[in-house]
């Protein structure tokens, strides 16, 4: 199957052509899953959910017949307390306890990725996203705020922050891990459907903390390994126009792309930025005019971002900078 | 020497099973804790750390029955039926055997739900 | 007994000593009722505010892109409508109540320390409009309300809000603290006669509990703030990763709080079901012992779930384990109690009033709660829906349903006792319906938007998610709920037409609160026995007794507020006790402390001393005037023939008890510092990172030095007993020099070996329980000062002694956490 780093369609949002409570619900549903701990978790929450709802309707309905009824014994009121109160949820609790902790070690079973063996690195900075694989064979490839990953296998990722803490989430994929200063979190997650899933940050991590989200790609396992080795040289665009405007209006100090001298670490990498679904981390399509919009005032589009605004460039150059950005697939 | 106390005249009887759950739990965490934190430094292996646990929850549940016991003495081996509501200093003992012995056995299920951790996760991952 | 005319002269003299002074003059009140209302009014507009935060924030979230507020307000909301709703409401809404309700209900006339509630309310008050008004000015806090490491201490991205937030709310963490210990006295010694544990209301039972679990519960978010504090102004690095500190230490500290917070607030709350639920029933509680257990067995269990709010830190699966395993062990003690309700209306012949409606609508609505919660406790679920709008509805659930519904139903119930009218049974009616459907309106789909991906704190967010029709219901369901609130303000404060003309019990209540008379401040008339859990039901002369003054303390001749201290276990009376009245300290002193707490916010060092100082004085003075006055006498009859002390000292006496409960709160503070020491050992292969420590010589010396410190406290209490005034003197001088020696020892350790707090946090937390340890020290010299001036003055002999002895049982926690401290720092490096 031959599928190229496109997403694959369908996978459109839902918006509000999606009407029913469960599934069918865009691409950042911890019900639609779409990984393997996501599924056992909704199923988790399938049992759960069910169980509660009757327990509610069964105290419901107790309450309402005890508010008309007659009285009753003392000694019948007292049973209700000690079974229904006590022992019955002492009984359900216990289950309960017992099924999850016999799925958690399941869930995320570390060292079973040394099976495939590719690590990816998240690090999480305010509001964005850096991105480092790492395959086994020692191809390293630096990337941002999008991750792919190959379904059916199990993906090691390492979580980390340098500024405040971000938290990780794909929901159609995995649960939650926090990004915290000074500690590298593991997560461990295994696609299983191709598709193109959306997770933002989860822990509150500033005046953007809105504004800071994520794609991640599941690619069948062959166009994963030829997406990666495209990536790991730079873009074939990447000596036309821009390249001059880049390195002279200085974006290099922050930015890096492969191929040129720009090696800014502060920034997202942008070597191959075009093939990216998104910018500014996971906010706006990445067309040609979000990007002009972008350079020209970022604070507008996300607040308190740490890009400066570039307005006062001539818009000829901002213009020939966000194609030639557009084109380094 | 008395083997067994008297029945003790104090409100902190009441108290001695959520203790012991509280004690119980700290011990757990705590070992663990420290042992995933530090276990390339510490000789003994994870499976240790369980059989500890396992042993500190045997204690506690000893301790919790034991404080069970004592309440359903003061109780009066259930020969009196609550609410214990008179004006006395014998229903005031009464009630205060029946509250405990029912904290006894909240406590009892809470150790033993406490330790299943123990029981299913096997090893320090995170 | 008597007849009517020397009733009236009794009537005159006890409406005298009991009443609130007039003019401006009327809010240095200190009576309960007063203190109680001004608290739960305070409490309540807070509430409103916070409220109207919240409807902005929905007003933000009704349509996607929305951009009707910015970013930045709108995190100041959230983290402001956090932040009040918990410290501001939840909390202070329980205390006004208790403050309000306890007196009359154990039949006591007045809590133990009247002026420590007044103080307890003006500091509240001060904080709270402090930490509101920020955002006034734009700066209020936007850190989230559990104000998260780094970012809350980063001054460029968290501003001066966050000093706000912490100094704001320390201040009144302290005040929480000061209720805590008024409640636990007041109900463990100020109890009516007879009124044994079996006897108690439950709401008593329930507020004990409580009291508790703030003692255990608040300390370590004030060392927290302390920590923070410390890093946020001298840049000692304690949540700093990169100088060895971890953002995670606050975690645990704010969840150790915060976790029992929530219990905290729910408990009094299911309280006040616990005493409408059998009125209405017409019949006692089923299930007396049940509730008991309950009560105690969540109070325990509630502090060994703090880690479910960390459950995706990558802490290890075992440890995350135990806390689900103790987290769904809550839910059994908290079904009992819905149990014992359902039981009780069961066993009974329910009147559905308006009450009742609110009571089981909370109901109803917090088991949904509860049930969300047994799932949220499970680790696997919790990876999913942790800090996910499936968190904000399940919290809100617990809360609304848990608290806010059942306090509604306790202001329908006990408003005739604020000022003997009923609120409207129609618009009552009218309010539930609207706050019972746009609750669930706006928090239900919230549950879906959770699981659909949307993590909680987002000010906006994009129209492809699906979340957008969702988030539109909640929007209007969060107006409907507010036109529901709306009715019930109107209802309290619309003009009420007079024509109960005040009847007593309208609800006919079995409890004993249903005595107090709103018109009169003397709580009650005259203290009654007790000889049942509903002695309205059960002692049918019980209320003509009160009223004609066939009780004890029926009359007030000294001109004294008097009322009784009672044994633990069996309420025998033992004490008169004579409690302070009107003073105008409680507030200069509130101000005074307040005006540290914001002085140090904007960094004023100078004003910070000065406030420091004036506010040390009027401590001083309020000690001096009112506490320990040596009685006229040393016994009283307080009626029935029975005479009884008019002073006590020692563990016989209240103040003794309530230095005891502050004290074990302080050493729960001090031992989240220690918890933080180890804390740093288990996350470093070397703790001390190659830095120098404090060496072993100083701190045993300083050690040894405190041990002597104590000592000789305690010969000095020993010969003060004996009435061996001179060598006692001296005994407290040369214990007041060796806590100075000592604690120029404890300096010198870190000081001699250069440890530099700033440059990494071992030197940090070392010097921390160093200075903490000298703080102690520097108050128990005060207190030895205090005692030799009283000595002077002759306000201390051997009967009159409580002074000494209760520095003497401060000393004895000072030599604890003196000798704790200095064992850690001086052995635990060479050892490690």
């Amino acid at each position: 199957m031959a599928v190229a780093a496109r997403p694959p369609p369908g996978i459109q949002p839902a918006g509000l052509a999606c009407l029913t409570l469960a599934g069918c619900s865009g691409n950042q549903s911890a019900l639609d899953a779409a990984g393997q701990e996501a599924a056992s978790i909704a199923q988790l929450f399938w049992v759960m959910t069910t169980g509660g709802a009757i327990v509610w309707l069964l105290v419901v309905a107790l309450l309402l017949y005890a508010a008309r009824s007659r009285s009753h014994s003392e000694a019948a009121a007292s049973r209700l307390i000690l079974w229904g109160g006590a022992v019955l949820p002492s009984a359900v609790v216990v289950g309960l306890l017992a099924y999850a902790l016999w799925l958690m070690p399941a869930l995320r079973p570390f060292g079973a990725a040394a099976a495939s063996g590719l690590r990816i690195e998240v690090t999480g900075s305010q509001y964005w996203w850096r991105v480092v694989y790492r395959s086994p064979d020692g191809v390293t490839v630096t990337s941002a705020n999008e991750i792919r990953l190959p379904v059916g296998q199990r993906v090691e990722l390492s979580l980390a922050s340098n500024d405040v803490i971000h938290s990780f989430w794909i929901p159609s994929l995995g649960g939650k891990m926090d990004m915290i200063p000074g500690r590298t979190n593991r997560l461990s997650l295994q696609a299983t459907k191709p598709g193109t899933y959306r997770g933002p940050c989860a822990e509150y991590c500033g005046t953007s903390h809105a504004l800071m989200a994520l794609q991640a790609v599941a690619l069948p396992p062959e166009a994963f390994d030829r997406w990666l080795a495209a990536q790991a040289k730079p873009s074939p665009a990447v000596a036309a126009s821009g390249a001059e405007l880049f390195r002279r209006h200085g974006c290099g100090a922050c930015h890096a792309i492969a191929g040129t001298e720009a090696k800014g670490v502060l920034g997202p990498d942008l070597s191959h930025f075009g093939s990216r679904l998104t910018l500014a981390a996971g906010i706006l399509p990445n067309t040609t005019d979000n990007i002009e919009r972008f350079i020209a005032d970022p604070d507008r589009i996300k607040p308190g971002v740490k890009m400066p605004a570039f307005g006062m460039l001539p818009r000829e150059d901002i213009r020939v900078l966000a194609s030639w950005l557009r084109r380094l697939e | 020497m008395r083997f067994i106390p008297k029945p003790i005249e104090t409100l902190w009887t009441l108290f001695t099973a959520p203790v012991v759950w509280a004690a119980h739990f700290l011990f757990c965490y705590g070992i663990a804790a420290v042992y995933c934190a530090k276990q390339d430094q510490i000789g003994i292996s994870f499976a240790a750390v369980r059989i500890g646990i396992a042993g500190a929850t045997v204690v506690a549940l000893v301790l919790i029955a034991a404080s069970a016991w004592l309440a359903w003495r003061q109780w009066g081996f259930g020969a009196h039926d609550p609410p214990h509501d008179d004006p006395t200093r014998h229903d005031r003992l009464l009630f205060q055997g029946f509250a405990t012995l029912l904290l006894s056995g909240l406590c009892f299920v809470a150790v033993i739900m406490v330790a299943l951790p123990a029981w299913f996760v096997t090893e320090c991952v995170r | 007994m008597s007849g009517t005319p020397e009733r009236q002269a009794q009537e005159e003299r006890l409406r005298a000593v009991w009443q609130n002074p007039t003019g401006w003059r009327y809010w240095t009140s200190v009576n309960n009722t007063q203190v109680g209302l001004w608290y739960g009014g305070a409490a309540f507009a807070f509430m409103l505010f916070a409220g109207v935060l919240a409807l902005i924030m929905r007003a933000q979230l009704a349509f996607p892109d929305n951009d009707l507020i910015s970013a930045d307000l709108y995190n100041q909301a959230f983290t402001l409508h956090g932040t009040v709703m918990m410290f501001l409401f939840a909390v202070p809404i329980f205390e006004a109540i208790a403050i309000f309700l306890l007196p009359p209900m154990l039949g006591a006339r007045e809590l133990p320390f009247p002026r420590l509630g007044a103080f307890g309310f003006w500091s509240f008050l001060l904080g709270g409009v402090f930490v509101c008004g920020s955002i006034f000015f734009n700066a209020a806090p936007s850190s989230g309300w559990f104000m998260y490491p780094p970012l809350a201490t980063d001054e460029e991205l968290s501003g001066i809000g966050a000093d706000i937030w912490l100094l704001g709310l320390s201040f009144i963490e302290v005040a929480s603290i000061a209720a805590a210990v008024e409640i636990i006295v007041g109900i463990m010694k100020c109890r009516a006669p007879g009124m044994r544990i079996n006897l108690m209301p439950l709401f008593a039972w329930y507020l004990l509990i409580v009291a508790g679990m703030i003692l255990f519960a608040f300390p370590p978010l004030i060392a927290g703030d302390l920590l923070f504090e410390l890093q946020r102004m001298f840049d000692w690095p304690f949540f700093d990763a990169a100088r060895g500190g971890d953002p995670l230490l606050w975690q645990h500290l704010f969840w150790i709080f915060g976790h029992p917070e929530v219990y905290i607030i729910f408990l009094p709350a299911i309280a006040l079901m616990a005493m409408i639920v059998p009125t209405f029933a017409q019949r006692p509680i089923v299930g007396y012992s049940w509730i008991v257990l309950a009560a105690v067995g969540t109070g325990f269990l509630s502090f060994g779930l703090w880690v479910h709010h960390m459950f995706t830190t990558g802490l290890p699966q075992i440890s995350l384990a135990f806390f689900s395993a103790a987290s769904e062990a809550v839910a059994i003690p908290t079904g009992v109690q819905i149990f014992v309700f359902i039981a009780t209306m069961l066993a009974g012949r329910v009147i559905f009033s308006t009450p009742m409606l609110f009571g089981t609508g909370g109901i109803a609505i917090f088991v949904i709660g509860g049930l969300t919660g047994v799932m949220v406790a499970l680790a696997p679920f919790d990876w999913q829906a942790h800090d996910s709008y499936f968190v904000v509805a399940h919290l809100h659930y617990v809360l609304i349903g848990g608290m806010l519904f059942p306090v509604i139903a306790g202001l329908y119930y006990y408003y005739p006792l604020i000022d003997a009218q009923h609120l409207s049974d129609r618009l009552g009616r009218i309010a539930f319906w609207l706050m019972f459907v746009g609750f669930n309106v706006a928090f239900f789909p919230m549950h879906l938007a959770g699981l659909r991906g949307m993590p909680r704190r987002v000010f906006t967010y994009p129209s492809e998610t699906g979340w957008d029709w969702l988030n539109l219901i909640s929007s209007i369901g969060a107006y409907i709920f507010a036109a529901g609130l709306l009715v019930v303000i109107f209802d309290v404060l619309r003009p009420k037409h007079r024509h109960t003309g005040g009847e007593l019990n309208p609800w006919n209540a079995g409890t004993l609160e249903w005595i107090s008379e709103p018109k009169e401040n003397w709580g009650v008339r005259s203290i009654p026995r007790i000889t049942s859990r509903y002695p309205l039901w059960e002692q049918p002369t019980l209320l003509r007794d009160v009223a004609e003054g066939r009780g004890y303390l029926a009359d007030a001749p000294e001109g004294q507020r008097e009322g009784l201290v009672t044994s633990v276990l069996d309420a025998e009376p033992v004490q008169v006790l004579r409690v302070g009245g009107t003073s105008g300290v409680t507030i200069v002193s509130a101000v005074t402390l307040g005006a540290v707490f914001v002085a140090l916010t904007f960094k004023w060092w100078l004003v910070t001393a000065v406030a420091a100082i004036a506010s040390l004085c009027a401590v001083l003075y309020w000690l001096w005037t009112g506490t320990n006055v040596i009685p006229e006498a040393e016994e009283k009859d307080v009626g029935h023939g029975l005479m009884l002390p008019l002073h006590a000292s020692g563990s016989a006496s209240v103040g003794w008890w309530a230095m005891f409960i502050t004290m074990v709160g302080d050493a729960t503070a001090f031992a989240s510092l220690i918890f933080g020491y180890f804390f740093y050992w288990t996350i470093h292969a070397d703790f001390t990172a190659g830095q120098a420590g404090p060496g072993m010589a100083w701190p045993l010396i300083a050690a040894a030095l405190f041990g002597g410190a104590w000592a000789a406290t305690l010969i000095a209490r020993t010969l003060n007993a004996g009435e061996r005034k001179a060598p006692m003197r001296a005994c407290l001088g040369v214990s007041a020099l060796l806590a100075l020696a000592a604690s120029a020892a404890a300096l010198a350790g870190p000081w001699q070996h250069g440890m530099d707090p700033a440059s990494h946090v071992y030197p940090a937390i070392v010097w921390l329980l160093v200075l903490w340890v000298v703080a102690h020290a520097a108050v128990g010299v005060v207190m030895h000062l205090y005692c030799l001036a009283r000595s002077f003055a002759g306000r201390l002999s051997a009967l009159y002694d409580m002074d000494l002895r209760n520095s003497a049982l401060y000393w004895h926690f000072v030599l604890i956490q003196a000798v704790l401290t200095f064992l850690v720092i001086g052995l635990f490096p060479e050892a490690g």
